[in-house]
Parts: C-alpha cells; structure tokens; sequence
C-alpha cells in the first residue's frame, strides 16, 4: 500500500515550489559539545550544478553531509531538498541523496557489475534500466575488464571507482560525492570527472567533498569554502579568485632542514607546508620575487622555485591558511 | 513534476534518478530482497566456512559428549542433542552479527550502510533471515547426527517452526542492539567474547537447570537462553513441557525490547 506523504507539511519553506528541486541549508549550525562543527552555515545547490565544498580537514564538511543523509541531528537550522524537509525526514534524506563517502564502500565479496546494479537495485532502480546504466557506467569510467572480478581483487582505484558507479547508477537528486578521485589514476580520473559534469547535465545537484582544488576548480560551477566549522567564501571559481588578480604565486622548495627565511617586504601573507614556501606577490615586483628566489637557492637555502598565475588554490590559501594538498601548514 | 510519493520507484527520463519518496508494503517487500542478496553477497568468501563452522561446532557437541561416558545415558544425550540446535541458532545473530558491525565502524563502512535508502526494519529482516540461513541448516545436521550416533526419541512436533523463528529472532535482535547501540566496536568485540563464556558455561541450554547453582539458576529465569532451550527441546520431544508457555512470553518480551533498542540505536542521529 502505498502511502501519501506531504514531505513539508506546515513547516513548508517559502521557497520550495512544487517543481523546485534546489538543495539548500539554512543557519545550520551542529555542536558537539562547545566545538561548533558547523556553524550558520548556509548555501544552496541548485539541480544541475555542480557545487564543490572546500576546506582542510575538520573544518566540518564531513559534518555538514552527514546531517544532509540524516546520520547526525543539527543543532539549529535546515536543510531541504525542494519541498522535503531531510532534517524531519532522514529516510527521504536517503532515498533522495546518493551517497559516496571517503572510506571505500565495503565491496570485497561482490563482483563489480553485481556491486553496482544491487546498488541501484537497493537505490529502486528496475533491473533492465540498472543493468544499462551499469554497463554504461563501467565503459565510460574504463572499468569493464573488472566487471566479473571481485572487490576484494581489485586496486584502490578501481574499487572508488566502483563506489562511484555505486552511488550513481541510480543517482537521488542530490548526489554527494565526498574525495571522489582518490587514489584514482590520471586517465580515470579525467573519465571522473566527465562523469561528475554529466550528472549536473543529467539535473542533479552535485555536492563534490574535496580537498583537491586545482581539480576542482576546473569542474565545479561553484564552491564554498569552508573553515573551522565557518562558511568563509562562496562563488564560482572566477569570483573567489577576482581578490587575487594582478598577483603572481612564488613557491618556493626549501632545502631539508632549512629555516625558513624571513619574506621580504613586498610578499603577501606566506605558507609553509613541509619544505614548500609559498606566497603571493604583484606582478610588478616579479622581478624582485625571481631575484630573491634565486638568491635563496644560491645561499642553498632553496633548491628551485616557480612563479606563475594564481589559481584557486591561492584563493584557498588566503581563505584558510592551509594547502589543498596537504591537512595543515603554518601561516608566517 | 511534482513531488508526490508513489508505490513505484519514480524516476525521470534520467536513468534511474529519485524524484521522489517511496513508501509503503511493496517498497518493503522490494527493499527486503535487495538486502537480503546485499547481506548474502556481502558473507559470500566467508559464508561456506561460517556454514563449516557451524556444522561441525554443532556436531562436535553432540559426538563430543559421549566421550565423558563409558555408556553415554539416553536422557543425557537427548538433552544435549535438543540444546546443541539452540547453540547453532544463536551464534550467527549473537555473535557474528555484532562483530560485523564492529568491523564495519572500524573500516568506516558504517557510514555508507546506514545511509542506504532502505527502512531500518528491513535491513533488520533481511539480517533475521541470513541468521536463519547460516543456522537452521547446521542445526538440522546437528540433529540428524545425534539421531544416528545414539538413536533418538526424538519427536519432532510442528511448534519447531515457531520455536525456531522465535529463538533465532531474540537472538539475532540481541545481537542487533549490542553491535548498533554499543559505539566502540572494541567494547562490542568484548562483550560478544564473554557472551560466548555465558552462553556455554553459565546459561542451562546444554545441560539441566537442576545441575546449576540454584541462584544461577534464578537468575537464568531472567535472561533469554534459558527459554530459547525450553522452547526449542518442547517442539523435539515428547511432552509434558511445563514452562513452554512462558518461556514463550519471555522470549518475545525480549525480542519486542530488543528489536525496539535497535530499531532507536540504528536511527539514533546525535
């Protein structure tokens, strides 16, 4: 029997309509304790787009998910998916959102087709659809020579791979894809990423969990970045990379046990992950950067260093004093 | 397009993609079938040799006990060819059971199992119904080989089926809320180690009651194993069975509270 359920009732937000299929979180805000994981947190994901959330480890974007799929409670604010509220309702938050956390899907004992067309099958998908999606998806990911083989068989990448297909064989309307790419080789990971795109072509709201920004700044259509539980900046790539024009990245790789070297005045603020230095500075005093670099590397304080254009990366840096590529760093 | 619940999977010209929220009977019985296989092809590598184990647990028991007598009594080996079945019933629920959710929160698979879009209650029944599957097999060879070896009066009686189903099921939702509601899977770990202990040296399933402390025995009155023996030895031998009625109560006052603790631990959001 089935049984009609009016997903909003009285607390219905203003915004949703019935053919409004944006995902949004409204103040939300999750404590454990005094630590606020999240904290007035807001944004929204509308269908089609493909939205990165951005931040080092712990800033809370784990913790944002899991309350969107209804595995944590928030402690004050919303988040609805079009007219279903998924913090009253968790079991629409799961049927209604695809899932592929950061730890890899338990698959060992399945076959890769058998992995993900139970997926979809659990995700309510029919076997004739699920089956052609299935095949479709291990073509154009490059995993069709390990359709028979088991999980356990299979490398790192593959299995995420796997996972992938697994949690969009039978895509909700928003699908959260938390580190995607890891451990996924170059020429998968471009076939990835195409998939990612054509999930936002497909009207889904993509919410990509990521710490790898170059990547993301090619394939999102916009981000939040956040940290320590804070929603620091949001917009497209373009925008959060606006405040850096007319500025050059210096990186420079120190030499192993060196100090690092006090920056010279006309350098922004700098950053130094392991034995990687790096700052902004305007391209007018390009030359003054080059000079002091090489100086650096002919007092075998440094052993090589690069100037280029920013990216989002260095937008990320000013954001959080952290390197996308690596959990932490210090700021100088 | 709206967003109106359905009895069918609604999905758009997009293959496969939700565009709303399912509920209702045929749902259910839907989900049950895709966890049930998610369940069984989960145990596959491990299933054959839980099946071993089982089997050749049970029938240790039953050929094992003869060994402590020069002419092992009928009364002796009937006892405990009727109790080595309620042994093989538990352990997949009791045991297994909880260590795979153990393994499942140290590895980080938790996560992705919980949120799957099925109702609690039917990962739970699909759980139920592998336990009845890795047990119900080991405990008929159990009782075939005990039949053969000592000859047997035994008297199979149609409330087997109850019996079982009802034993099983306190024991697998046991199971159930110690490996939800128990946050450290070391602890969870722990605690099914000594279960083990309990249920084989201070629970009267393998031996008489009579043969117990009469304080322990008191106290057995209050916990689950005890009645599942009561139950499980009514539907094999010839009666009279005084207690079987109770035994039945109890063990379904302990299912019901069980199956509701595991039902608010797996839906427990903190």
């Amino acid at each position: 029997m089935a049984v009609s359920v009016d997903p909003l009732g009285a607390a219905t937000s203003a915004a949703a309509r019935p053919d409004d299929w944006t995902f949004r979180v409204e103040d939300l805000t999750k404590r454990f304790g005094a630590l606020a994981a999240n904290h007035a947190i807001t944004l929204r994901v509308e269908p089609g787009e493909v939205y990165g959330l951005l931040g080092p480890n712990g800033a809370g974007k784990s913790t944002l998910v899991k309350q969107t799929i209804g595995l944590l409670r928030p402690t004050s604010g919303r988040i609805t998916l079009g007219p279903f509220d998924l913090v009253a309702d968790p079991d629409a938050a799961r049927q209604l959102c695809s899932y592929l956390p950061q730890a890899q899907i338990p698959i060992d004992a399945f076959r890769v087709r058998e992995a993900i067309e139970l997926a979809g099958r659990i995700r309510g998908a029919g076997a004739k659809d699920v089956g052609q999606r299935a095949a479709a998806l291990m073509d154009a990911l490059d995993i069709g020579a390990w359709r028979n083989e088991l999980g356990q068989r299979l490398s790192g990448g593959v299995k995420r791979l796997v996972g992938f297909a697994m949690a969009t064989v039978c895509p909700g309307r928003v699908v959260i894809l938390d580190e995607p790419t890891n451990d996924v080789d170059p020429l998968r990971r471009r076939l990835l990423w195409d998939e990612i795109r054509s999930l936002g072509g497909q009207g889904c709201a993509v919410l990509l969990v990521t710490h790898n920004v170059l990547e993301a700044e090619k394939s999102v259509d916009r981000l939040a970045v956040i940290a320590d539980g804070r929603l620091v900046a949001e917009g497209t790539p373009s925008s959060l990379k606006a405040a850096d024009r007319s500025q050059l990245r210096l990186q420079v790789m120190l030499a192993p046990g060196r100090e690092t070297p006090s920056m010279p005045p006309w350098a922004g603020p700098a950053l130094r992950v392991g034995h990687n230095l790096v700052t902004r500075i305007a391209e007018a005093d390009a030359s003054e950067g080059i000079a002091w670099a090489a100086a650096l590397i002919d007092r075998g304080v440094a052993e090589e260093y690069a100037l280029g254009a920013t990216s989002l990366e260095d937008a990320y840096i000013r954001l959080t004093s952290h390197l996308s590529s690596d959990d932490g760093g210090d700021e100088l | 397009m709206t967003a109106a619940t359905s009895s069918e999977a609604p999905t758009t010209g997009v293959i496969g993609r939700r565009d709303g929220v399912e509920r209702g009977a045929r749902r259910w019985r839907r989900d049950y079938a895709s966890m049930l296989r998610w369940h069984l092809a989960s145990l596959r590598i491990w299933m054959a040799t839980l099946m071993s184990v089982q089997v050749l647990s049970g029938v240790g028991f039953v050929l094992g006990i003869s060994l402590f007598f020069d002419h092992i009594p009928q009364a002796v080996a009937l006892f405990v060819a009727t109790g080595v079945p309620v042994i093989n019933l538990l352990m997949v629920g009791l045991i297994l059971g909880p260590q795979l959710v153990a393994d499942q929160k140290v590895t980080g698979s938790y996560d992705y199992l919980r949120s799957m879009p099925v109702s609690r209650s039917v990962t739970a029944a699909a759980w139920y119904t592998v336990c009845l599957i890795g047990g119900v097999p080991a405990m008929v060879v159990s009782l075939a080989v005990a039949q053969l070896r000592y000859d047997l009066a035994l008297h199979v009686s149609l409330m087997i089926v109850p019996a079982v189903l009802l034993s099983c099921f306190t024991a697998t939702m046991l199971g159930y809320a110690l490996g939800h509601g128990v946050g450290n899977p070391m602890a969870t770990r722990l605690i099914t180690q000594m279960l083990i202990f309990v249920v084989f040296g201070y629970t009267p399933i393998i031996f008489p009651i009579t043969q117990m402390p009469g304080w322990l025995g008191a106290l057995n009155w209050w916990f689950p194993f005890r009645h599942m023996a009561v139950v499980v030895r009514a539907a094999l031998t010839p009666g009279p069975h005084p207690g079987v009625a109770s035994a039945y109560v109890i063990l379904a006052v302990w299912a019901a509270a069980r199956s509701a603790l595991a039902g608010r631990a797996l839906g427990r959001r903190p």
